[in-house]
């Protein structure tokens, strides 16, 4: 193992970098969010950038569980899950939003634990191709389910993001772009703060633990089991939250959409584009990947621009395999 | 009606077959999982329909040309597989999923997005055995795929290459220590590999139909039977094709269509959690 | 690549920092706002050009192009010259909000067109009423869409113009003793499924068999055995052009031979004939438009489309393009009853331009009601006979009697 490769406990990084790292964070942290003022309310740049967070979001909720060393290639299973369960609880039980989406995370957690359950004993390879045939079990159940979920009919007109109220004061983030935009922008930034306070607590450490030597970990008793569980349903509990306030954003939604491979494998090539087991990567490469894909290549090559995604994916699996923000940001 | 079940479930699960060897060869020798296998496999396709359709190539004569096409891409493929580091199964995953984007966004680019059928009409007409409902097309894959395990089966078990295979399969590091030579063989399986994939990808176009992102499909299929087979186990793979075929028409016939395409899905969760060297195997974890 | 990246690692961590935040830096300046030209007449229009959907959204805009190219040489609207703004969604709703306010808040169109399904269309149209943009979906059919009090939304298309012919059809001409309706699991075919369900209800006439696939299903077979062994004879499949191909495909392998089988959506097109060859024929589908088959009256309108559409793109127009050429030419109306009658060309004018609209296109009598829905819109059941699409239902419309029932495979 060269020095390159050995793992850096996050608390021994040189100062001069711990600095740099902090400017520049606060500088992407500035810019978001100044993004509306900066770019005049203008509606179309708002909603590429709510879309960019949202992704962000749902590549760290994946992250939680990359963390650990697992792959999954089934995020969309938690996604979907989550956008049905907010959208049916707050159209047929008429619940406020403000409930409906945690209650969404809370349900595609308890998913998570069932998937968790059931790959329990798989490990690499053998529990991302679990995770890729986990996926169809929710979407085939969706669709058929027709008196609750109204099956391959989908969901119309969905309640927008809630209206927020401070006393005379009243924000309506369904028909404000700007609002919606902050509401996904302050949902990023919890889920990384959530993300950084994990990984520094003892849990971080016996995570990282997970993925370098599972066996000795467990024989200094680390609770292997339970802590893969807990990472899978804490994962699924944010990814849910994320196919939640995408409903609420796009107020439509059907089986094949948000059970579809798309949510599935985007998360996993932000995450490991980003750096997999880095806090920051998996955001930074969602803002990059994305607006670069929306504004740059999307007009050059309308029919193959997916192509970015592909192309992104192969070459960090080559030649970074720590990820842009394993090499860039973390290197000794 | 049972025959007829029994018999399409045959001819489909033969099918399903042809298009899980070449991933389950590939597998069992590098251990690598190729995701991009469906997407190989429908490019196959294309080549076929290609030279069919502009050349009017007859349909037997692309099999040649898309057999050496995919055999090309897939020794193109190996010498990438070959640069990944470990976990290399991981690894191989994460890189292959990135491939079959990159394909499929290619085939998005070069084929239009209408579905292409490479028509023969033979195929589709009964052979009608005493009344027993079978087309030439279910006869021939019953053919092709009994043929290509056979083929599979002698070259493994009776030519010196294929032991060394078999060897690498067993135990890599054993067949190495034994003076095999493994990167060799890597090499080897992916050409073989190819090889199937050229075999399967004009069938598909014919029996199926082409369309870029019909891809994932084939390959849940090809990791399916590879995992209820066992690594290496070539024979239980065919077996492993007619019991999923069969348990799909049980679904269709008795619960609803809807449901059938859990069936697969269910099945490599139920085994990865439950026997995950393979049904056939005795050392389930 | 090597190379760069060893340069990469020799920089200094602050040096390499500073780079990526440049390289995020240019990423903003990237979205900054563009000028817009002032003068011209802006329409925008959605369609799904990439994706999954990107066959039939691409068809949507060619349709438009041409419409928009044969008003343009006709003046324009009153002199001003129109210019289409065409944005892809990639078959994704979320892409599709993203691109209808960048055409509703930078390139702030006048109105917009184009769309296909509802899951693209649904999100266009909430984007469009919170602008005050008039909004004429090219393809849209379900329900609940139109029923959400969003003034700004007009359709070229609904659900119910399917409904109708087949169902008449039904009871009128095959009268079937054992009916399946299989559908795929989409939201269109779903919809379409249950209505033709309850409107057979209403006439005495019972489904023996409702069953869903998804669509892309690899294997028919074991539906097939089903199918037989119910006695079904006559089936309605509400799947897309390739499940069609496939499962006619199978019917013949497997001697199946329903007395007929009528496919909604994917079956009355050239490209779904010469694909199949002549296992296509005796097979029906319904249409609202095709070269030949035109809402009577509008023969040389219809004519002249077909011209134009081939002199630019080589190859006939089929009834996808035509719906995008229809709700093109709903909006150049509008505009021009607006600008006739001295009014400025705003969101609000078009939309009361567009309620009053009344006119006759080649695909349908165009007239909207207070959802936006279109009253007339009639798709006519057509049976392939000897490779050509034949009008047999309704009987106004019919120009040979339907071959029924068609005969069995052995027999052909």
């Amino acid at each position: 193992m060269t020095a390159a490769e050995r793992p850096v406990p996050y608390s021994t990084a040189p100062r001069e970098r711990r600095t740099a790292a902090r400017g520049g964070m606060l500088l992407t942290f500035v810019a978001l969010a100044a993004l509306p003022v900066v770019s005049g309310q203008n509606g179309y740049v708002l909603q590429v950038y709510t879309q960019t967070l949202l992704l962000a979001s749902l590549a760290l909720a994946w992250n939680v569980l990359g963390i650990s060393g697992a792959v999954s290639l089934g995020h969309a299973a938690f996604f979907g899950t989550g956008a049905y369960v907010s959208a049916l609880l707050s159209t047929i039980q008429d619940l406020s939003v403000w409930i409906t989406i945690p209650l969404a995370g809370v349900f595609a957690a308890a998913l998570g634990m069932l998937a968790g359950l059931i790959c329990m004993r798989l490990r690499g390879a053998y529990f991302a191709l679990a995770t890729l045939a986990f996926v169809e079990i929710p979407r085939v159940i969706t669709t058929n389910w027709d008196n609750v979920t109204q099956g391959s009919l989908g969901l119309v007109g969905l309640p927008g993001l809630p209206v927020l109220h401070w006393g005379d004061w009243r924000l309506d983030m369904a028909a404000s772009s700007t609002a919606a935009y902050y509401f996904v922008f302050a949902y990023a930034v919890m889920v990384l703060c959530i993300v950084g306070i994990i990984q520094r607590s003892s849990f971080g450490l016996a995570f990282q633990a997970l993925r370098e030597e599972e066996t000795a970990a467990l024989s200094i008793g680390i609770p292997v089991s339970a802590l893969r569980l807990l990472a899978l349903s804490a994962s699924a509990f944010f990814a849910g939250i994320c196919g939640a306030c995408y409903a609420h954003l796009v107020r439509y939604i059907e089986p094949g959409l948000v059970y579809g491979l798309y949510f599935s494998a985007i998360p996993m090539v932000l995450a490991i584009c980003g750096g997999r087991f880095t806090i920051l990567g998996p955001a930074l490469a969602a803002l990059v990947i994305y607006p670069l894909d929306q504004f740059v290549f999307h007009p050059l090559l309308p029919a193959g621009h997916e192509f970015l995604y592909g192309l992104a994916l192969v070459l960090t699996v080559l030649f970074f395999p720590k990820g842009f923000w394993g090499y860039f940001g973390r290197t000794s | 009606m049972l025959s007829a079940v029994v018999v399409s479930a045959l001819a489909t699960g033969s099918f399903y077959t042809l298009v899980a060897l070449g991933f389950a060869l590939i597998y069992g020798v590098t251990r690598n999982f190729n995701l991009a296998h469906g997407e190989l496999l429908v490019l196959a396709g294309y080549t076929a329909y290609w030279l069919w359709k502009t050349w009017a190539l007859p349909f037997v004569f692309t099999f040649p040309v898309a057999i050496v096409a995919s055999m090309a891409v897939c020794l193109a493929l190996q010498r990438l597989f070959a640069r990944l580091s470990e976990p290399l199964e991981l690894n191989s995953i994460v890189f292959s999923f990135g491939i079959a984007i990159l394909i499929q966004n290619a085939m998005r680019l070069c084929f239009s997005g209408n579905y292409r059928l490479i028509r023969i009409p033979t195929l589709n007409h009964g052979a009608g055995f005493n009344a027993l409902p079978v087309s030439y097309g279910q006869l021939t894959l019953l053919g092709l795929s009994l043929g290509a395990i056979a083929l599979l089966y002698l070259f493994m078990y009776h030519t010196y290459p294929g032991k060394a295979l078999r060897a690498t399969i067993q135990n890599r590091e054993a067949a190495a220590l034994a003076g095999i030579n493994v990167a060799a063989m890597g090499i080897l399986a992916f050409a073989i590999g190819g090889f199937f994939i050229g075999l399967a990808g004009p069938l598909f176009g014919c029996i199926h139909y082409l369309y870029p992102a019909t891809g994932p499909e084939a390959t849940l299929l090809a990791v399916t039977l590879t995992i209820f087979a066992g690594v290496g186990r070539l024979g239980g793979i065919i077996l492993a094709g007619w019991l999923l075929a069969l348990a799909e028409s049980i679904t269709v016939l008795y619960i609803g269509s809807s449901w059938r395409e859990m069936i697969p899905a269910a099945l490599l969760l139920g085994l990865l959690a439950l026997k995950p060297r393979g049904i056939f195997s005795d050392d389930g974890r | 690549m090597g190379m760069f990246a060893r340069r990469v690692q020799n920089l200094r961590p602050g040096y390499r920092f500073s780079c990526f935040c440049a390289a995020a830096g240019f990423m903003l300046l990237a979205a900054a706002v563009c000028p817009t030209r002032a003068g011209s007449l802006k329409i925008g229009e959605i369609s799904p050009l990439s994706g999954r959907l990107a066959k039939q959204g691409l068809e949507i805009d060619r349709g438009i192009q041409v419409a928009i190219d044969m008003a343009n040489r006709r003046g324009g609207v009153s002199g001003r010259k129109i210019v289409l703004l065409s944005r892809d969604d990639q078959s994704r709703p979320g892409v599709a909000i993203s691109r209808a306010e960048e055409l509703c808040s930078l390139k702030k169109v006048v109105a917009l067109t184009g769309g296909y399904v509802d899951a693209l269309v649904g999100p266009i149209a909430a984007v469009a009423q919170k602008y005050r943009v008039p909004y004429v979906a090219s393809a849209s059919l379900q329900k609940e869409l139109a029923q959400h009090r969003n003034r700004y939304f007009f359709r070229v298309s609904r659900l119910r113009g399917f409904i109708e012919p087949l169902c008449g059809s039904l009871t009128e001409q095959f009268k079937p003793r054992r009916l399946a309706v299989l559908y795929a699991a989409t939201p269109g075919a779903t919809e379409l499924a249950q209505d033709l369900r309850s409107c057979l209800a209403t006439r005495n006439i019972r489904v023996a068999m409702l069953e869903k696939f998804r669509p892309g299903t690899p294997d028919f077979t074991p539906l097939i055995l089903k199918l037989a062994a119910q006695k079904i004879d006559v089936v309605v499949s509400a799947g897309f052009t390739p499940d069609h191909m496939l499962m006619v495909r199978q019917f013949k392998e497997h001697h199946f031979s329903p007395k007929a089988y009528i496919g909604p959506f994917g079956i009355a097109s050239r490209r779904f004939v010469a694909a199949m060859g002549p296992n296509a024929e005796y097979l029906y589908g319904t249409c609202a438009w095709n070269p030949g088959i035109t809402m009577p009256g509008t023969e040389a309108a219809s004519k002249t489309f077909i011209r134009q559409f081939s002199e630019r793109y080589q190859h006939a127009p089929n009834t996808t393009n035509m719906h995008g050429y229809t709700s093109a030419m709903a909006l150049i109306a509008a505009m021009r009853s607006v600008a006739a009658a001295g009014l400025p060309l705003t969101g609000n004018h078009i939309r009361d331009a567009l309620s009053r609209l009344d006119m006759v296109l080649p695909m349908e009598h165009l007239a909207f009601d207070a959802h936006g829905n279109p009253l007339h819109y009639h798709h006519v059941v057509v049976q392939i006979q000897h490779g050509r699409l034949v009008p047999v239902f309704p009987p106004g419309r019919a120009a040979a009697a339907a071959i029924f029932p068609a005969p069995a495979w052995g027999k052909r």
